[in-house]
């Protein structure tokens, strides 16, 4: 059935996703909620449309095309690797714009070749952006979450601080949070000194044999989800961890770091010369952003409209490099937005590493800059 | 000149000192009919109507703005509406049914005492356990509000509770807890503890105004919060 409100330049879109060798999907509108809410948690509740069928189950209406498009993926159990588009309605409760709208984009899934398959996504935005919109000034600003994590390594942070930085890469906010109490260390309060005193003298063990036994008396065994030997390992994780001061030096490296932007053409320059002064050995990360810079130079991108900004990604814990958006120069309206998602695809249940790149179009803000002309 | 409905809770301690409030304001409530009616007026003011109805009602009516006033603990008011501080405004504490929202979780969870401590086991719950942290709650909102927005914690399913919420993370329903204590005693007995941090919000009851147009001009809406706030 033809759908009568589909964007007036949809015909056009459907030929690149051909001439670009996707495959076209489609998946339900009504979907499981499940995997929505674990994927993004449950902030993502009060933005998603919410329903029960008669057995409790919870639905929700499409919020968006990436997790379907990948369950998808699981179930047909086809092979990578695979291209695949999509052009739907998906449905969000937004402050501005209509609950419903259109979205399309492109999932590319199983290339081991992360460098040219993250060229290509980003061509592909690109590309098809210039179609719709011809004569249109459009910038790309560039993120890479592999090279922040190669920073926070090199500085040779403790593993369990360089998660926590990790973890909230993409949240200024709460990373700034962290570094201030990176840069003042706050002591453990209100242990019990015995305790204390059993992790002082390395008796691991023994305080999971002591927690075990009160877990028992406390009748809270039978469903603990968290066993004694992991609450005594964090613990002894976190009297390490409380102690770790970064010098003043670190911290001023890792927030000038964070303070970087510039034209993506001199990133590799900029990082060289940042790891060179730092004395920071950042290796495969980017050795990854230079070959995909190269592969982005080969394709005959125009780089000149590309920024790297150092401080962008997304705090969601399935995105794992290459964080990108499209915008129309000296508008703040996102028309394309896309990433890699490494651990997608084994979060949703594959069994086997999937690599996954791919980027969704804002059909709804496309129509209204083609208004504009 | 339409009248002014001022929700009231319909039973319990909190109805009783209510009105005890609102006598010493010189706004006795007298019954309409019987005793037992559900509908009441105030001696001396002209077009006020008491409507008397459960606390977590008043929430809903509040928002909704059937009713002008309403006297209901913060927590529902704040729980039960997006952008609170636009749709109503809170002109009174009135000293009773204080109840606080916490975040509370085992006792023995040794080394989790404050959300910072949380976000960390949160961030790797699923790699170990193969699901998100979980948390019992009739407070959804609230606790996104406080996990997401305050504290940058996104991973965590709630599982919503009723009752005895207490007891769900020794019956294995959910790992922690976000729910109101007055004196900590319950949480004491099921071997829960609250997180230094970990106070969402002190509640008590309020006298809570809906924002509708015409309360500026309206000389009963000033008296009522005016002779509310004067019996305190």
């Amino acid at each position: 059935m033809p759908l009568i409100d589909m964007p007036d330049f949809s015909a056009d879109l459907l030929n690149e996703f051909a001439s670009r060798r996707t495959e076209r999907v489609n998946t339900p509108v009504i979907q499981p909620a499940e995997p929505f809410l674990d994927m993004a948690g449950e902030d993502l509740r009060r933005r998603i449309f919410l329903t029960e069928n008669e057995t409790g189950a919870s639905l929700c209406l499409r919020p968006e095309f990436t997790i379907p498009v990948c369950l998808r993926h699981i179930e047909t159990a086809t092979g990578t690797p695979k291209r695949y588009s999509y052009l739907g309605e998906v449905f969000r409760q937004r402050r501005e714009g209509a609950h419903e709208f259109y979205q399309a984009g492109i999932e590319d899934l199983g290339d081991k070749d992360i460098a040219s398959a993250d060229a290509r996504a980003i061509g592909d935005a690109t590309g098809i952006l210039k179609a719709l919109l011809p004569g249109r000034r459009l910038v790309l600003t560039l993120g890479d979450q592999a090279v922040f994590e190669a920073v926070v390594k090199a500085l040779g942070l403790p593993f369990g601080w360089q998660r926590r930085l990790i973890h909230a890469f993409g949240d200024m906010a709460h990373l700034e949070a962290l570094l201030d109490r990176l840069a003042r260390p706050q002591p453990v309060a209100g242990l019990d000194p015995q305790i204390t005193g059993m992790i002082a003298s390395g008796q691991e063990a023994e305080l999971a044999a002591r927690i075990d036994r009160t877990m028992q008396e406390t009748g809270y065994s039978t469903n603990a989800s968290r066993s004694p030997a992991e609450i005594a390992r964090r613990l002894k994780e976190k009297l390490e961890l409380a102690e770790t001061r970064l010098d003043g030096t670190a911290l001023l490296l890792l927030r000038e770091f964070l303070t970087l932007q510039l034209p993506l053409a001199d990133a590799p320059a900029a990082l060289a010369g940042f790891a060179d002064a730092a004395e920071l050995k950042l290796g495969p990360a980017i050795a990854l952003f230079d070959a995909r810079l190269a592969a982005l130079a080969n394709a005959g991108a125009d780089l000149s409209a590309m920024t790297y900004r150092a401080a962008f990604g997304r705090p969601l814990d399935y995105y794992t490099g290459l964080v990108f958006e499209v915008t129309e120069a000296g508008s703040a309206a996102v028309l394309a937005g896309g990433g890699r998602f490494d651990r997608l695809l084994t979060l949703l249940g594959a069994k086997e590493h999937i690599p996954a790149v791919g980027f969704s179009l804002w059909l709804d803000r496309i129509e209204a800059a083609r208004a504009k002309q | 000149m339409s009248a002014v409905t001022i929700a009231l809770p319909s039973k319990g301690r909190i109805k009783e000192e209510t009105a005890e409030i609102f006598e010493r304001a010189g706004l006795a409530i007298s019954a309409v009919g019987n005793d037992r009616s559900y509908r009441g007026r105030i001696a001396g003011i002209e077009g006020v109507e008491i409507a008397y109805l459960s606390a977590s009602e008043i929430a809903r009516e509040l928002a909704n703005g059937t009713v002008d006033f309403g006297v209901t603990g913060e927590d529902l008011v704040r729980e039960g509406m997006a952008g609170v501080d636009r749709r109503v405004e809170f002109c009174a504490r009135l000293g009773f049914g204080h109840a606080d929202v916490v975040v509370a979780v085992p006792e023995i969870w040794l080394d989790v005492d404050t959300m910072a401590d949380l976000g960390d086991v949160a961030a790797d719950f699923r790699a170990r356990h193969g699901r998100r942290l979980a948390i019992a709650t009739k407070y959804w909102r609230l606790t996104q509000q406080f996990f997401s927005s305050l504290h940058g914690i996104q991973l965590y399913r709630i599982v919503e509770s009723l009752g005895a919420t207490e007891g769900a993370p020794a019956a294995g329903q959910a790992d922690i807890i976000v729910d109101i204590t007055s004196t900590g005693s319950t949480l004491r007995a099921n071997h829960l503890k609250v997180l230094s941090d970990g106070v969402i919000l002190k509640s008590e009851a309020c006298l809570v105004r809906a924002r509708k147009p015409g309360h500026d001009q309206d000389q009963r809406i000033a008296r009522i919060v005016e002779a509310v706030r004067a019996a305190l």
